[in-house]
């Protein structure tokens, strides 16, 4: 069923990119999330099932196959007001949607990959679905970002292939070169620790720039300052989170073994440097989707430094993803918005947003106050994990500093959102016809769904988050 | 012979971290592809026909002339004269020799029967020495030189494992055109017509 679903992929995107009726192509990507919604039911139907040894269903997979499908097709809907409003011509849309099918069937691909090289080539493959995605306004920036994401994105690649190699040689000694997840973690405990920790650090460091993490983490910013609202939602949530589902699967493959502890401490040092430079960066910054951005780097951050902490901290992990990703992707959808208003991206130029924009401006209220995880967004729940995590393993001097470094990119969210929303500031011309309720509502329902989650954590959502994680040690 | 073949890779890498002309370039890179050609066509002939005619195809083809050719055409229209960066002549022969040594140390004390140390150290050292090209220089085509150089250590990393893995030799193929076509053929020619020169200093529109 996977297989023939990335054969659609493939012939689907290529179809799409010649259709110069800009509704046809619309059609042709919602057709698209039919395919995948029906793959995501067959997968839940069939979980725990491997397919011809490539592909396997997994709790893991399955819930962030959910969150592909809620944001990539609100992130379509959103891109056919984008696409009226700016007067996309019908060639640039036609690319980007074969874009956007290409991109979210690559995705697809890490979620259920069961082999570490087929893996790496779904992940490669991303970095070619959001190059075409980031190029799409074709000006001086988005080339910029685009030339920069690709060049940046294929050096961590071949540095994660390189990795990826290093399993092979430790293999080797075992006389077997089984690189499914499976084969490779039942083996794992037998072989040379030395090639493991090359492999888990060249692999963290190569997919870095797919989760948005230190060190590769400059053009991740850039591609989603420059691409469209819709794109940066996409790459702020669905592509962070295959890219810590790549990460995870090595983590799982080695949690068997001798290195746990160091990896642990890596990816400890890996998420509190994340959250530094966040920091760091979200006080100087005045660009609102950049604001935004490195925002999304600081909870890449918090997610990597509660995975390490083990125990408690994977459920957080995995639970903060969740709602970050419909959380962040509402902000950026309603960034489309503000820029159709305003004209601009700076937050100098931007005031008085609840009152020209009352919906969009309650977007951006209910989204500040979920994105600094105050109750009841689903965010506060996940972060008090993380904290008793850091606590339970006695690291409650690491949790004074993360929660500094939190309280500050507070402070930088707080004085430009709010700045946004209540002060009144010598704005140009304003055209509020630029406002789209539907739009807005799309986002507030998002937003809705992250208070009800922390509200009242649906048992269901947590008995699934429960079975991904049991592979995992205690 | 083969110790001979990568050898000489060695010593190219050397001259590619020396080189100031985009010319010289062009050169090295289609004589590393030939190299990694013959290197190739040496280590995998126990591997199956179909397998062994890809690899040597892409080698000889993509890397050997594809690539030089594709840069030829670029230069022939732009005007490249030096390009030099921060560390020059034979200050980079001294940092890129300090690396190849290291990057034999390495390989040798891995202790790894399995591990070929030859084509590690070169596989290590070329990674390392694409990595240092593009640090120090800030032209964009040196940028790409330096994509296909790390492209390259990659290669012979997959050859270091043996000739058990040649789905992943492919793979390895598979990376290099997939991305130095997509990086080069499309988005080279767009950056062309946008900044007049290819420094990559030009391009800083983007910023906090």
């Amino acid at each position: 069923m996977i297989e023939i679903f990335l054969v659609i992929t493939i012939i689907l995107a290529a179809g799409t990119a010649f259709v110069r009726n800009i509704n046809i192509s619309h059609i042709m990507v919602f057709g698209y999330f039919i395919f995948l919604a029906g793959l995501g039911v067959y997968m839940a139907e069939h979980v725990g099932e491997t397919f011809s040894e490539y592909f396997l269903s997994d709790y893991m997979g399955l819930i962030f196959m959910a969150v592909l499908i809620v944001i990539s097709f609100s992130s379509a809907l959103h891109y056919i007001t984008f696409a009226k409003k700016r007067e996309v011509r019908p060639a640039e849309a036609a690319l980007h949607n074969a874009g956007t099918i290409f991109f979210t069937g690559a995705m697809t691909g890490v979620l259920f990959a069961a082999h570490f090289g087929v893996l790496w080539a779904f992940v490669e493959a991303t970095t070619i679905g959001a190059s075409i995605l980031i190029y799409h306004n074709r000006n001086h920036e988005s080339l910029e970002a685009t030339w920069k994401y690709l060049f940046v994105c294929s050096i961590g690649v071949a540095i994660a292939f390189a990795g990826i190699l290093f399993l092979g040689l430790a293999s080797q000694e075992k006389g077997s070169i089984d690189f499914t997840y499976a084969g490779f973690k039942a083996i794992a405990p037998t072989l040379y620790p030395g090639w493991l920790k090359a492999c888990f650090l060249l692999v963290v460091t190569g997919f870095s720039v797919k989760m948005g993490l230190v060190p590769l983490f400059n053009v991740d910013i850039d591609a989603k300052d420059a691409a469209p609202s819709q794109v940066g939602a996409s790459l702020s949530s669905v592509l962070m989170n295959a890219g810590f589902v790549a990460i995870y699967r090595f983590y799982e493959a080695f949690s068997g073994t001798s290195i746990l502890p160091w990896m642990n401490t890596f990816l400890l040092i890996t998420g509190v440097a994340s959250l530094f430079f966040a920091a760091v960066y979200a006080l100087r910054v005045r660009n609102i989707k950049r604001l935004f951005a490195y925002s999304s780097m600081e909870h890449a951050g918090l997610v990597i430094i509660a995975f390490a902490c083990g125990g408690i901290g994977y459920f957080a992990a995995i639970l903060h993803l969740i709602m970050h990703s419909l959380t962040k992707s509402s902000l950026f959808f309603q960034v489309s918005q503000m820029h159709r208003i305003y004209n601009t991206k700076l937050d100098e130029g931007i005031g008085s947003y609840l009152k020209i924009n009352p919906i969009g401006g309650l977007v951006i209220l209910l989204g500040f106050l979920s994105i600094i995880a105050l109750p009841p967004s689903g965010l506060f729940i996940s972060e008090l994990m993380m904290v008793q995590a850091l606590i339970t393993n006695n690291l409650w001097w690491l949790a004074v500093i993360i929660i500094g470094l939190v309280l500050v990119i507070i402070y930088g969210l707080a004085t430009r959102m709010l700045g946004i929303l209540f002060i009144n500031k010598p704005n140009g011309n304003i055209y509020e016809k630029g406002a789209t309720v539907w739009e807005s509502v799309i986002q507030l329902a998002l937003i809705l769904l992250v208070f009800y989650i922390g509200l009242l954590r649906p048992q269901v959502i947590v008995d699934t988050i429960n079975l991904a994680i049991k592979t995992l040690p205690i | 012979m083969e110790d001979f073949i990568i050898i000489i890779f060695i010593i190219s890498l050397i001259y590619l971290a020396k080189a100031e002309m985009i010319r010289s370039y062009v050169g090295l890179l289609a004589f590393q592809g030939l190299l990694l050609f013959f290197t190739a066509y040496y280590k995998l002939q126990e591997i199956d026909v179909v397998h062994l005619s890809f690899i040597l195809i892409e080698t000889l083809i993509f890397k050997a002339l594809f690539v030089p050719v594709f840069f030829l055409r670029i230069i022939k229209s732009k005007n490249h004269r030096n390009n030099t960066g921060p560390v020059k002549g034979y200050y980079s022969v001294l940092i890129s020799s300090i690396i190849i040594a290291i990057s034999f140390m390495v390989a040798h004390n891995m202790h790894d029967e399995h591990l070929q140390v030859k084509y590690f150290t070169a596989a290590i050292a070329s990674i390392f020495v694409g990595l240092f090209i593009a640090i120090n220089h800030k032209d964009i085509l040196t940028h790409l030189t330096s994509y296909l150089v790390i492209e390259n250590g990659i290669f012979l990393l997959s050859l270091a494992l043996g000739s058990e893995m040649p789905m992943f030799v492919n793979a390895a193929i598979l990376l290099d055109i997939f991305t130095s076509v997509l990086i080069m053929g499309i988005f080279f020619n767009r950056l062309k017509d946008y900044f007049q020169n290819t420094e990559i200093g030009t391009l800083s529109n983007l910023k906090d």
